[in-house]
């Protein structure tokens, strides 16, 4: 057993919430009155496979728990499941529904390694490496003069469609860093 | 939960001076008097409240007024009966043996966290969240108030409005002279002050001195007071006016929470801030401005946005509005944007009555509790 803040709470985290374990699908951060937070948590019960949402102060500590873990890489989708692969090729179906907060990012045959977390056996939540490369499919033209990166504006990633703020210099077939954590653009590569 | 149980725990620590305790104050005298609920008060800094309301004695551990129980709230807690219904104010933490004994009871009280009121979209969705325990078989639900139907709602006591609308200009006059506050001359226009520290105060107090137009600010304690002596030169004690040019500032004593509404309700132009007196503010129907709990990152400006969003729709000078609000939020020159915002006047006071007309529509804060406890 470990214990989780919940300000630190992702997708992919396994905790127990009523004495049951839940796996995190999505976590997100609400600044309510002076200076405090709240997360709000859509968690699935790993017992029952019942979604619901709950809610805690960003400092709520929570009991996490020590899963099983294996490196995967995406395969891809058999509706209604995404399938992961390890290095012995066995393949592991994990719901979309549950790993629903990644699949803006998730592509067939990428190459980057997932963490994918197991339960009594049975694969519960993925995590993606922390930074992902995307390429930038429709972006508006590139403001000149523009070199700060302060200046955003929206870009849409090839295949997911999935939107996102980028600097104002990122050209349409760029290839982007991304953070899957807080969901940001971090640089242009290309 | 039955109709007959009625024993309501509120606890409410004072992180400023007068939001936490007045929020918890109204909202208590609202559940014992509009919904005969068995009321005790935990309150850690008896200071504060006595300001609000004078009949507390700050000595007391425990006393009795208008029908609640009052209780110094002490870090050594002690042993008592937990209520059926439990609120934390502003998610103040709760003492961990009342915490053991709720989870003790037979059946678990309802516990709610009454969170700071915010005009953001995402209130809609989070309101009425529970939240498990870690350790205890507890849930405790998160009640946030709101502008909406499907938020919590505001403070509003259900005689509140009739009682504004029978307040007229001689009772306004009546109730200022009993601060000494002179009557209207002329076309004065008379303002209240309530602020936090506000670097942009004395730009405005010169604004003001040099309009063209009489103004008579009536200042409160506190913040205000200390901040319009230091921009005067001079001490600012209660009841001690002090004139410059075409400004007159009159500086109030400490009002009850009846007071200070008729005093928005008396002055044409109210300055609040945080959250009670904003409340109150909307209530009084004339034009407001309101200063909000500074955050780090800038995160209360996001929430004066989503206010200002919401109370100008519609409003065809909002953008007027938008700026001074923004200016006395933060950095800028603000006089030229006080006098755009006298011009728009006359329009947001019937703008805010078509507002306060919409918010009237929505259940009140404690109808909305009583509500989610009986259907719990």
């Amino acid at each position: 057993m470990s214990v989780k803040i919940a300000n630190n709470l992702q997708s992919g985290n396994v905790v127990i919430l009523e004495g049951e374990p839940v796996v995190v699908i999505k976590a997100v951060i609400n600044k309510s009155g002076r200076n405090q937070a709240v997360v709000k948590v859509k968690a699935k019960n790993l017992l029952t496979n019942r979604v619901s949402e709950v809610i805690f102060k960003s400092d709520d500590k929570l009991e996490g728990v020590m899963m099983e873990k294996k490196d995967c890489k995406y395969s891809y989708f058999s509706a209604p499941n995404h399938v992961f692969v390890d290095d012995e090729f066995n393949e592991y179906e994990i719901d979309a529904e549950t790993i629903s907060d990644l699949e803006k990012y998730i592509v067939d045959g990428m190459e980057e390694v997932c963490e994918v977390t197991f339960y009594e056996d049975r694969p519960i939540s993925v995590v993606l490496p922390k930074i992902i490369v995307r390429e930038v499919e429709y972006t508006e033209p590139v403001v000149r003069g523009d070199t700060s990166g302060k200046i955003t504006k929206t870009a849409v990633l090839k295949e997911t469609k999935h939107e996102l703020q980028v600097s104002a210099f990122v050209e349409i077939g760029d290839k982007i860093e991304i953070d899957t954590e807080t969901g940001e653009f971090r640089k242009r590569l290309s | 939960m039955q109709n007959n149980i009625l024993r309501w725990d509120i606890f409410c620590t004072v992180v400023d001076n007068y939001g936490d305790i007045g929020v918890c104050w109204r909202l208590a005298r609202q559940l014992a008097d509009e919904h005969d609920a068995d009321i005790r008060l935990w309150v850690d800094n008896l200071d504060s409240f006595s300001h609000l309301c004078p009949s507390i004695n700050t000595d007391a551990e425990v006393q009795h007024l208008e029908g609640m129980e009052i209780h110094r709230w002490r870090p050594d807690f002690p042993s008592v009966e937990v209520a059926d219904v439990v609120i934390e104010a502003f998610a103040c933490e709760l003492p961990e043996s009342y915490i053991e004994t709720m989870a003790a009871r037979k059946t678990a009280p309802i516990w709610i966290n009454l969170e700071y009121l915010s005009a953001e979209d995402w209130v809609v969705g989070t309101h009425l969240l529970a939240s498990p325990h870690k350790h205890h078989p507890l849930r405790k639900h998160f009640f946030f108030p709101g502008f909406t139907p499907t938020t919590g709602g505001l403070i509003r006591e259900r005689d509140l409005l009739s009682v504004r609308s029978n307040f007229d200009e001689s009772d306004a006059d009546k109730f200022l002279a009993g601060l000494g506050v002179p009557p209207r001359e002329g076309t004065e226009t008379r303002v209240s002050l309530f602020c936090y520290d506000n670097p942009m105060l004395p730009e405005l107090l010169q604004e003001w001195a040099d309009g063209p137009d009489r103004i008579r600010v009536l200042v409160t304690p506190g913040a205000p007071a200390r901040q319009v002596a230091d921009w005067l030169g001079e001490q600012l004690l209660p009841g001690a006016a002090f004139s410059k040019n075409q400004l007159t500032l009159h500086a109030l004593p400490f009002l009850s929470h009846t007071g200070y509404d008729r005093l928005l309700w008396a002055c044409d132009m109210n300055f609040v801030r945080g959250e009670d007196s904003f409340v109150r503010a909307q209530w009084a129907q004339r034009p407001f401005v309101w200063q909000i709990y500074p955050q780090t990152e800038n995160t209360h400006l996001i929430k004066l946005e989503a206010f200002l969003t919401r109370y100008l729709q519609n409003f065809p000078e909002s953008e007027t509005v938008k700026r001074f609000w923004q200016r006395w939020n933060g950095p800028g020159e603000i006089g030229a944007s006080w006098r755009d915002f006298v011009a728009v006047w006359p329009s947001l006071e019937l703008h805010t009555k078509v507002w306060v007309g919409q918010l009237d529509r929505t259940r009140n804060l404690a109808d909305n509790l009583v509500r989610f406890v009986f259907g719990k």
